[in-house]
């Protein structure tokens, strides 16, 4: 799925599958150069699965329906197709929240979705969410952040658990550690992750980042890496932070300062 | 230098010349202005204008730089005007002082004039006062959605005397300062997000269960609906048309338009789908026949 393909000159619309989601790719001649289009097509939720007769009948959008998207490719012959966070924070919200004690520090995986990114000659088109992007709040209405909503179980585990759940290809796996300083129990319900500083290591079919410490304080909730994890043999980098943990914490210290003083 | 140097005699210097020497006859009008005295002060105050200016110039743009990333548009406006104000009155100062023109008086003549003034300007003056409590307050900065009296508009520019609204149909609207600390303003894009408050009224017959179950589906189906904070619904009242509920939805800001129309047109159609009428004003009369 995470690589380089030929643009799907006389083959009509490829069709790139991550789980349920589809990435429908065709490409279009205009003067000079190609034009890429590109399309993301969400499986429906609305019927309940039991519900669902027969097989699945998956229909290519004609080239004239509406939500295409297209980007000129120049001289380019090919396009990568490579995993990516999404730009804004990820809020990954626990199926079953628990409380995690005074003085804790617990050790375990939580998963996101990634965001599917078609670059052409180094330089990202496009990107496209992997399940249907719903957003959320992490914080309070009047100071909080705008992220992006996600849902996952909490394995309290030192290894990763891979089940049948976890097969999605769209999914990265975050090794975290949980501490609790403070004096109270706090609710872990959930976990808002930055992308933009985490790293996406992987194999050709398993993805993971560095491994999340999520400080738990009187004054709230703090999240910073605690270092890169050991990698088994055979797994690579595939995408590389976007910002450096230092400069993300001199912008977020500016950011704070702002919308605490309106300056 | 020489007193007798200039051939044509315009320029020769009389015997009674003062110790700095003139240029022109001291007995002529020009004479008596243009000496070597006065080209000192002039050179003098010329060079103090020119190296003042270019010292205002040089603390306005940093200063412009520097306030560009710790504050906004407004307050660091305000700084640059008013260290040029500042310094535009020093350079005077200092030029009167260099070319030995009593002050006392000329700022007699100008508390006379600025009284005067002060009744011409007395609605600048207020307004920019205005604009002072207006930046502490920090009610809106550049780029947010305001709303004042019945003007809705995106803050354009914040000046001195004024702020400029572009409305969403592309008017340009000033509104002055002093009008923004009178009335009401509403700042709609101040904090991330926004709630759609719906209130709708269903007729009698309506399963209130379902029809909360179909406004809750409605609003999770919805891309631009916040999952967090949860959507609110209320059964307001039984009212004189029928039951009045509400749903509260939150928005992040951007997504506040396309969501605010996705959500209407999926009620109208979920409540179709699922029989539920939207009530009407209706009246029922009872009739009674005499003797019955």
């Amino acid at each position: 799925m995470w690589r380089q393909y030929e643009l799907p000159k006389s083959e009509g619309t490829r069709i790139h599958r991550v789980g349920k989601t589809v990435l429908f790719v065709a490409v279009e001649t205009a003067g000079e150069g190609d034009v890429l289009a590109a399309m993301i097509s969400y499986p429906d939720t609305s019927i309940p699965a039991q519900r669902r007769k027969g097989k699945e009948t998956m229909t290519v959008p004609p080239l004239d329906s509406p939500g295409w998207a297209r980007y000129f490719m120049g001289s380019s012959a090919n396009y990568d197709i490579v995993p990516g966070y999404p730009e804004m924070p990820v809020c990954i919200s626990l199926r079953e929240p628990f409380y995690l004690p005074p003085a804790a520090d617990l050790r375990g995986w939580i998963f996101s979705h990634v965001e599917a990114r078609i670059v052409v000659g180094g330089s990202t088109v496009a990107s496209y969410p992997l399940t249907r992007p719903y957003k959320t709040l992490y914080g309070i209405p009047e100071a909080g952040i705008v992220c992006r909503h996600d849902e996952a179980d909490f394995l309290a585990s030192d290894e990763p658990v891979i089940d049948a759940l976890h097969e999605d290809p769209g999914l990265v796996a975050h090794p975290v550690r949980l501490r609790n300083t403070s004096s109270d129990p706090v609710l872990v319900n959930e976990l808002c992750v930055y992308g933009e500083q985490l790293s996406i290591l992987g194999n050709d079919t398993r993805m993971q980042s560095e491994r999340l410490l999520f400080i738990f304080s009187a004054s709230g909730v703090r999240m910073s890496l605690e270092g890169q994890t050991d990698l088994p043999a055979g797994w690579t980098q595939i995408a590389r932070p976007r910002v450096s943990g230092e400069e993300r914490f001199i912008v977020r210290s500016i950011e704070l300062f702002r919308a605490m003083t309106r300056m | 230098m020489d007193a007798t140097a200039t051939p044509a005699g315009t320029l020769s210097v009389a015997q009674d010349a003062p110790r700095t020497g003139t240029l022109l006859d001291m007995h002529s009008v020009f004479g008596r202005i243009f000496n070597m005295d006065t080209a000192t002060k002039a050179i003098q105050i010329a060079l103090m204008v020119v190296v003042g200016l270019l010292l205002i110039g040089i603390i306005g743009t940093l200063i412009k730089k520097l306030s560009g990333r710790r504050m906004d548009s407004r307050t660091g406006g305000f700084l640059v005007k008013t260290i040029q104000y500042a310094g535009f009155a020093l350079i005077l100062v200092n030029a009167f002082k260099i070319a030995n023109i009593d002050l006392s008086a000329l700022l007699g003549a100008a508390g006379i004039a600025g009284i005067a003034l002060g009744f011409a300007a007395q609605t600048s003056v207020s307004n920019f006062i205005s604009g002072i409590f207006l930046m502490y307050e920090k009610t809106f900065a550049e780029g947010d959605v305001v709303t004042v009296d019945d003007i809705s508009g995106v803050v354009y520019s914040i000046d001195a005397l004024s702020v400029k609204l572009r409305m969403f149909d592309n008017r340009f609207v000033r509104i002055p300062n002093e009008t923004l600390i009178k009335t009401n303003v509403i700042n709609v894009t101040r904090f991330p997000l926004r709630r759609l408050n719906i209130k709708l009224t269903v007729t009698y017959d309506t399963d209130i269960e379902r029809a909360k179950a179909i406004l809750l589906e409605t609003a999770a189906a919805n891309q631009g609906v916040l999952r967090k904070p949860d959507p609110f619904f209320q059964v307001q009242s039984f009212g004189e048309n029928g039951i009045e509920l509400f749903l509260g939805v939150w928005f992040a800001n951007p997504d506040w338009e396309q969501a605010n129309n996705g959500m209407y047109i999926d009620i109208k159609k979920n409540f179709d789908a699922a029989g539920i009428a939207f009530a009407y004003p209706t009246m029922t009369i009872y009739s009674r026949k005499q003797g019955s």
